[in-house]
């Protein structure tokens, strides 16, 4: 399989042109604070009717048309890191490599008289921490491809979930991760809905699979893996299951189970209600959201209680893993699974995975990860991790978070919202936010 | 064969011996898991089954059981934590009875469409409301339908016996299905009796090889979907849910002959025997006959005897094994008499009578008899039936032979107490 490979992206909506990358870039490249020498460059968009920029920056193209221009053989991309590097000692600074490309990514410095070309300064790359408006940002989740892109994927191709949905994508990775030697238990809902217990005699799954009932996933997963512990045999105890069943119905048996210490990894995606019967109203349903039975009508504007806090009430079990994740920040979610998995061995470990609904909460399915990403921007929801040894910590801190009505208008489950009711949600964004926070103060206690 | 030889073959089939112990009814089912070597067990304690989880855990922690032992959260885990373990390969063992055998029941009925052969002691109590902790036979005759296999003992030994006994039924491989031994909360739970213990070498060599998943599994060395979703009006979906229900029911008319052959077996390895399906007391040159069923009839054989020597021409017919229900079995029996008093410990509501009697009316029809009979209801919520209560129902029973004519509703026979 290829590789991929770390990039630079740039949000142009956060960027104000205050070229404070263009500055760090030039002091790391040239020792100077000349931005003209500057590797990347940011450019007022011509005409547009407010003030906009855009960028001109190396992409590391896959297929570079600087590299294949160059008649000297002075441009060459590197496999490993993906960075197309440039050598003095080929050059003959004829400037085609400028020509070919159609990023402006590769310029003559004139102080120099050579072409110069972002290098991702090895990785670290300086515009992006010098940015004071997050409008750049160094992405190498392709690590995770480049690491798990060979290993088996566990499940067959054609599970059937709705369009836009990050539960398949989720369950994927979950089981390439924990590999074959694992029992899955996926209780009633999407999971099995989607095909991976199967229907009528096929199954989706590569791994002995099962449905429990929505009541019980916790308790039979400890019996298949006490048994397995009695032989001596290391099998890997998974649930991947919805926040219904965890934390309604299911809730004794996982409560039991964790405070057994049951050895096994409980992932719970939760989509904020019961989503594959048709959408009705879970405890993890948020205040005022609509769900098919807290509909919006003459009497009622959607769910008139807040959310339980399933995973907060985990950590008052003291597992030996819980923590919070969001497929929109999927490194983050990839180290809490290895460690969701290595905790598993010896106690109960518990990941707790924000999983936006396309059709239980209305929003066009192309913007699942952004509805994700804007869950976590506004801190409506947050991540973090908690172990007995090191307490409570949050793995993406948001200090400065976008106002809840940023996620709110994502979605067409919050449409009819009153302003008292945006403002309800927002006091409590703010209250549950400060909540944890006291938890990481106090995160040694005991 | 020398009779050396012979001498050889006798011995090695003859019981070792046996220690004689003083058991309450709990303690000897303890006793019995014990014996049957099981894998795991997972408990959660009820009035009055809490001695005989207590027992066990006490087995277990004196290093004479060697089982997993989880103290699960509620009778609903409970046995979802031994469907899981079977599916491992477990040979898996709980008890339970009253309110938390209906707590258990949403697991409970699937075990027996899973096919695993878990053993469930019941430890039977009467069903609320009003309130009781007291024995009665409605929780497991309220739970008849799920498919589970259930035998009902008469004496503490008959439990320690049956209880090992139940294992070797539910993974015969012909039947493949859960197995309730039922003994009567109080009489038997609490009742101290003389018990003789098996030797673990007899019961070694009486249950053979363990194997409970051939079946059905969740093994990473032999992926498969356990209970995948059928559906659609036709074709696949249906044809396989009638296969799994159609496959149910054979393993319930299999247990019939395997419940014999297993209690035939055990005589000979063990040194005792007990009637596998239906017992059959004083009945051969009888007029007219009671049923029982469960602890009960210890009390009704001495009424029984009375009544012989005052000449009444009266025998006693008593149910061991309810599901399946014997019908062959009590067939042969029912054609001997004349007329029948059926003692029930717990309510039919939706016929107004005693299950086991509205059971017996089936069984009657398929005879082609329509012999007069009395449906009694009696030890409700703790309540004893006295060998008066026996000498009621025998009295009342001889007298529809004489021309008598039968209520239509059932007699209670506490009632008055």
């Amino acid at each position: 399989m290829g590789r991929a490979y770390s990039t630079i992206a740039f949000d142009p909506a956060k960027c104000d042109g205050c070229g404070d990358c263009m500055t760090a870039c030039a002091q790391a490249k040239t020792g100077t604070d000349d931005i003209a020498r500057s590797r990347i460059q940011i450019y007022g968009r011509e005409g547009a009717a407010d003030k906009t920029f855009e960028l001109a920056l190396c992409r590391q193209c896959a297929d570079p048309k600087c590299v294949t221009v160059c008649p000297a053989g002075a441009l060459n991309k590197d496999g490993t890191s993906g960075v197309i590097g440039w050598d003095a000692t080929k050059c003959v600074d004829c400037l085609l490599c400028t020509v070919g490309c159609a990023y402006a990514g590769i310029a003559l410095d004139e102080a120099t008289g050579h072409v110069a070309k972002c290098d991702t300064c090895d990785g670290n790359p300086a515009c992006v921490p010098a940015c004071p408006h997050g409008a750049l940002k160094h992405i190498t989740t392709a690590n995770i491809y480049n690491e798990v892109g060979d290993w088996e994927d566990l499940f067959a191709p054609g599970l059937a979930g709705c369009q836009g949905c990050n539960t398949e994508l989720l369950m994927r990775h979950t089981l390439r991760r924990v590999g074959p030697d694992t029992v899955l238990a996926t209780p009633p809902g999407c999971v099995p809905g989607m095909g991976s217990v199967g229907f009528n005699g096929t199954t989706g799954t590569k791994v002995p699979v099962f449905h429990p009932l929505l009541t019980n996933t916790a308790a039979m997963l400890a019996g298949i893996k006490r048994q397995y512990k009695r032989v001596g045999r290391d099998v890997q105890a998974l649930a991947i299951a919805g926040d219904g069943g965890a934390s309604d119905v299911g809730f004794q048996s996982l409560s039991g189970a964790a405070e057994r210490g049951e050895q096994m990894l409980f992932m719970v995606v939760d989509n904020e209600g019961y989503m594959n019967t048709g959408m009705q109203r879970s405890s993890c349903t948020p205040y005022g959201a609509w769900t098919s039975t807290t509909p919006v009508g003459e009497t009622s504007r959607g769910k008139t209680q807040d959310a339980k806090n399933l995973p907060l009430i985990m950590v008052n079990h003291r597992c030996a893993y819980v923590a919070t994740a969001s497929t929109a920040y999927m490194e983050d979610l990839y180290d809490k699974l290895d460690k969701a998995i290595a905790a598993s061995k010896n106690g109960f470990a518990y990941l707790h995975v924000y999983s936006p609904c396309t059709t239980g909460w209305r929003f066009p399915s192309n913007l699942n990860m952004e509805v994700a990403r804007k869950a976590v921007e506004t801190n409506f929801v947050m991540l973090w991790e908690y172990t007995p040894q090191d307490g409570l910590h949050f793995t993406k801190p948001v200090d400065d978070p976008l106002p809840v009505t940023d996620y709110l208008k994502a979605m067409g489950r919050f449409r009819h919202l009153t302003p008292e009711q945006v403002e309800h949600i927002q006091k409590k964004v703010v209250e549950n936010q400060k909540f944890v926070e006291r938890m990481t103060e106090h995160a040694h206690v005991g | 064969m020398s009779t050396a030889t012979l001498e050889k073959a006798v011995a090695a089939e003859a019981p070792r011996k046996q220690k004689v112990i003083l058991a309450e009814g709990n303690e000897a089912a303890a006793l019995g898991v014990a014996l049957a070597r099981p894998d795991m067990v997972s408990v959660y304690p009820i009035t009055p089954q809490s001695s005989l989880v207590e027992h066990v855990a006490k087995l277990i922690a004196d290093g004479r059981m060697d089982a997993d032992i989880v103290d699960a959260e509620g009778e609903h885990s409970v046995l979802s934590v031994l469907q899981g373990g079977a599916l491992a390969g477990a040979r898996t063992y709980t008890a339970t009875c009253g309110p938390g055998l209906a707590f258990m029941f949403e697991p409970y009925f699937r075990t027996s469409g899973m096919r695993l052969p878990i053993v469930l002691t019941i430890v039977t109590r009467d069903g609320i409301t009003p309130q009781s902790v007291w024995g009665g036979h409605q929780d497991a005759m309220t739970v008849r339908e799920a498919g589970w296999i259930q035998v009902y003992c008469e004496s503490v030994q008959e439990v320690l016996d049956t209880t090992v006994m139940a294992f070797k039924i539910a993974e015969h491989h012909d039947v493949m299905l859960p197995v309730n031994v039922c003994l009567d909360g109080n009489y038997l739970s609490y009742g101290a009796s003389r018990v003789e213990l098996p030797d673990q070498a007899d019961v070694d060599e009486f249950m053979g090889e363990k194997n409970v998943n051939w079946h059905v599994a969740l093994d990473p060395l032999r992926p498969m979907a356990v209970d995948p979703l059928t559906g659609g009006t036709t074709g696949k979906g249906p044809q396989t849910f009638v296969r799994y229900r159609k496959g149910q029911c054979r393993g319930m008319q299999n247990a019939l002959s395997v419940i014999e052959e297993v209690h035939a077996d055990w005589a000979k390895r063990i040194g005792r025997s007990f009637a596998p399906l239906v017992e059959e007391y004083r009945l051969d040159d009888a007029e007219f006959a009671i049923m029982t069923l469960g602890s009960m009839t210890g009390a009704a054989k001495d009424a029984v005897d009375e009544a012989r020597e005052a000449g009444k021409k009266i025998g006693l017919i008593k149910i061991k094994t309810f599901s399946p229900f014997p019908v062959e079995a009590l067939k042969k029996a029912l054609g001997k008499v004349k007329a029948l008093g059926v003692i029930d410990r717990s309510v039919g509501f939706r016929w107004n009578c005693g299950p086991m009697y509205q059971e017996t009316l089936g069984v009657l029809y398929r005879l082609g008899r329509h012999i007069p009979s009395i449906s009694y209801i009696g030890g409700l919520a703790g309540a004893d039936i006295t060998i008066p209560h026996v000498h009621r129902v025998i009295d009342e029973t001889e007298a529809l032979l004489n021309g008598a004519v039968a209520p239509t509703e059932p007699v209670w026979l506490n009632e008055k107490d």
